[in-house]
């Protein structure tokens, strides 16, 4: 019925429910109360005034009978007068008394003044003998005969009237009476139910007090232990985290000290690289000069080629007269042979004759054996000179081919010359960065310092988080034993 | 660098050298030739150094024009003209039983009738040896007779007649009267 409230709503569901039937006990109580007085205010009412008044009717009556007793002896006109007026209180008495009394007490009142008529008829006999003679003896006597026994009547049914109304202020009482106990008896119910009730609203709320609070005490002191735990980690890692922040910090300084030296080699560096670009802007000459010479060199080799080719052109004009020398020799030869051949069949003149052609044939030996070594002359110098030519074509060929690679060596030195002024502005960016850099760096050095210090005073707070978490777990025993659950 | 210089002074030694014995040949008395030599032509033929006795030969020609003649010859090259006689030309080197690589320069125009001229590839030098140095054994060997002993080695000598003998054999004529001069 009271699942899914909170505490705070059960116990004002509970003290709002002991709150009402305490309401409607006291209200109860006070109607009771009510009920009974007005009870007995009845009760009282009828034996206060009509019993007062049937007495005050008695007395009345003895004081009209005294007053006729007195009128019977003395005769005065006073005692006559007196009775009268008692008479007519009487009467008043009565016509009071009735509008107080019950049914059967007003019957009774009836015959009472019934009675009272006929006594005060007597009465008025008796005091009229009275008043007619001198003396009382007669009119004793006649009240002896008819007046006492009416009084006497009368007197019995006003003692009768008596009994009544005592009858029915008792029975009054005793109704009052009864009121007031139904009264005490639904007071009495009530309180049993809102005791009762108080006692299973106070079970109820104790139940869930001790399950709800003693649950939550069990999470709050398993937090704390959790809680404990991690402040010890954090202990620990603070600790930690505070020596590895004095490491960083070192090393932050090491590295600062190296930034400073990055610092000024960088300075060094940009200002060779400024050398570097000047010279390298003062080599731009010497290369024009250079590419010059090649250019030079190039014409005289191609004019030694010229040359080489004419002298080769020459050498083989020379072949030529060679080779006519040759064949003439080889005619000579030949025609030496011949006339040799020729004398042979001449005689003694033919033999001197070949004497001579022998002679012939050994000079055109002779001048064929030089013109082979001539020949072999010439064909080393076409052989040199083919050899030259190659050489200097290969050499000319070196020299477009070291032009063009002199020419890419001016592009690449240009290109260098650009990529030193390229490397100059890096260099430049370089050195400012680095003296950027030192300077976060030492931003970075105080930074750390601070840290190192917060993480010093995260591990006093972990210390005393973990103080505060044990306190919190002996304060959680302590709640679940005022709970009830008594675990610790 | 001597290397010239000596060249030009070894020629210059052998100009005057050339040029003494041109002078003195003019001083020195008529000599003839004895008997005791013999006159060779140093030839070559299919690349084979040959011989042959220059009293054999009428006339040695360099490039002579042959007309080649429709034969089954092998060795027959054709016919030229000497001094307006017509002459057979036979390849020495394919009468000797070599292979003919190439057209021969030189053509022998040999003595003794009939007429006949020998072809061959190569004239080597003319030399004069004495008798002492040719080798004859007597025998004829096909067209070979004989053997020259020379410096750069020893050279089978050309039997002329025979060759002529041979030739005529070979073009299916009788066989002639030999001739020596």
């Amino acid at each position: 019925m009271m699942g899914g409230r909170t505490y705070g709503s059960k116990l004002a569901a509970g003290v709002t429910a002991t709150v009402a039937l305490t309401l409607l006990s006291v209200v109860t109580s006070v109607a009771g109360l009510i009920i009974v007085v007005n009870a007995k205010d009845s009760a009282i009412t009828a034996a206060s005034q009509d019993l007062v008044r049937v007495e005050r009717a008695g007395r009345v009556l003895e004081a009209r009978l005294a007053d006729f007793r007195g009128y019977l002896v003395y005769g005065t006109a006073e005692y006559a007068e007196r009775t009268a007026a008692e008479r007519t209180q009487l009467r008043s008495e009565f016509s009071t008394l009735r509008s107080s009394l019950s049914s059967g007490a007003a019957n009774l009142l009836t015959e009472v003044e019934a009675a009272e008529e006929r006594w005060a008829g007597a009465v008025e006999q008796v005091m009229a003998r009275r008043a007619s003679q001198d003396t009382n003896v007669d009119a004793a006597q006649l009240n002896e005969e008819i007046a006492v026994p009416l009084r006497e009547a009368l007197e019995t049914s006003l003692a009768k009237l008596t009994t009544q109304v005592q009858a029915d202020v008792a029975s009054a009482r005793k109704k009052s009476s009864q009121r007031a106990a139904q009264a005490i008896g639904l007071i009495i119910g009530l309180g049993v139910i809102t005791v009762i009730s108080a006692i299973v609203v106070a079970w109820r709320l104790s139940t869930n007090l001790r399950r709800e609070v003693g649950a939550a005490v069990g999470h709050i002191q398993s937090s704390s232990a959790q809680l404990e735990a991690a402040a010890s980690q954090q202990v620990t890692g603070g600790r930690d985290q505070a020596s590895a922040m004095s490491e960083i910090t070192t090393t932050i300084s090491e590295l600062l000290i190296t930034s400073r030296q990055i610092a000024d080699s960088a300075q060094r560096v940009s200002k060779i690289a400024e050398e570097t670009e000047a010279a390298a802007r003062s080599g731009d000459a010497t290369i024009d000069q250079t590419r010059a010479s090649m250019a030079a060199i190039r014409a005289q080799v191609d004019q030694i080629v010229q040359h080489m080719l004419a002298l080769g052109e020459k050498s083989q004009q020379i072949g030529l007269v060679v080779d006519l020398v040759s064949e003439l020799a080889e005619q000579t030869n030949i025609l030496a042979i011949n006339a040799t051949i020729e004398a042979s069949g001449a005689g003694e003149w033919g033999r001197r004759f070949a004497v001579v052609a022998e002679e012939i044939r050994k000079l055109a030996d002779r001048t064929a054996a030089s013109a082979k070594e001539i020949r072999a002359l010439i064909e080393d110098v076409r052989g040199a000179v083919n050899t030259t030519v190659m050489a200097t074509e290969i050499g000319a060929k070196a020299v477009d081919a070291g032009a063009r690679q002199f020419d890419d060596a001016t592009n690449s030195f240009r290109e260098i010359v650009q990529l030193v002024s390229t490397t100059n502005d890096a260099t430049r960016e370089i050195e400012l960065s680095t003296k950027q850099q030192t300077t976060a760096v030492e931003q970075v050095n105080v930074a750390a310092s601070d840290t190192a210090r917060v993480s010093r005073e995260t591990e006093a707070s972990a210390v005393q988080t973990k103080q505060t978490a044990t306190h919190l777990s002996t304060l959680s025993g302590d709640l679940l034993e005022l709970v009830g659950t008594g675990r610790r | 660098m001597t290397g010239p210089i000596s060249t030009a002074q070894s020629v210059a030694d052998r100009v005057a050298g050339l040029r003494t014995d041109f002078d003195t040949s003019f001083a020195e008395p008529a000599r003839t030739l004895d008997g005791e030599t013999v006159e060779l032509l140093a030839i070559g033929a299919g690349g084979r150094p040959y011989a042959l006795r220059l009293d054999q030969a009428s006339g040695v020609h360099p490039d002579r024009p042959v007309t080649a003649l429709p034969t089954t010859l092998r060795a027959l090259l054709g016919v030229a003209g000497f001094a307006g006689a017509v002459v057979p030309v036979y390849d020495l080197a394919a009468l000797l039983g070599h292979a003919v690589t190439q057209q021969p320069r030189w053509l022998v125009l040999t003595a003794g009738t009939p007429s006949l001229a020998l072809a061959f590839h190569e004239l080597d030098h003319h030399l004069r040896v004495p008798v002492s140095d040719v080798i004859d054994d007597g025998g004829r060997k096909g067209y070979l007779r004989g053997v020259v002993r020379l410096p750069d080695g020893n050279r089978p000598i050309i039997d002329v007649p025979a060759t002529r003998a041979l030739v005529h054999q070979l073009a299916g004529h009788p066989y002639p009267q030999e001739e020596s001069r």
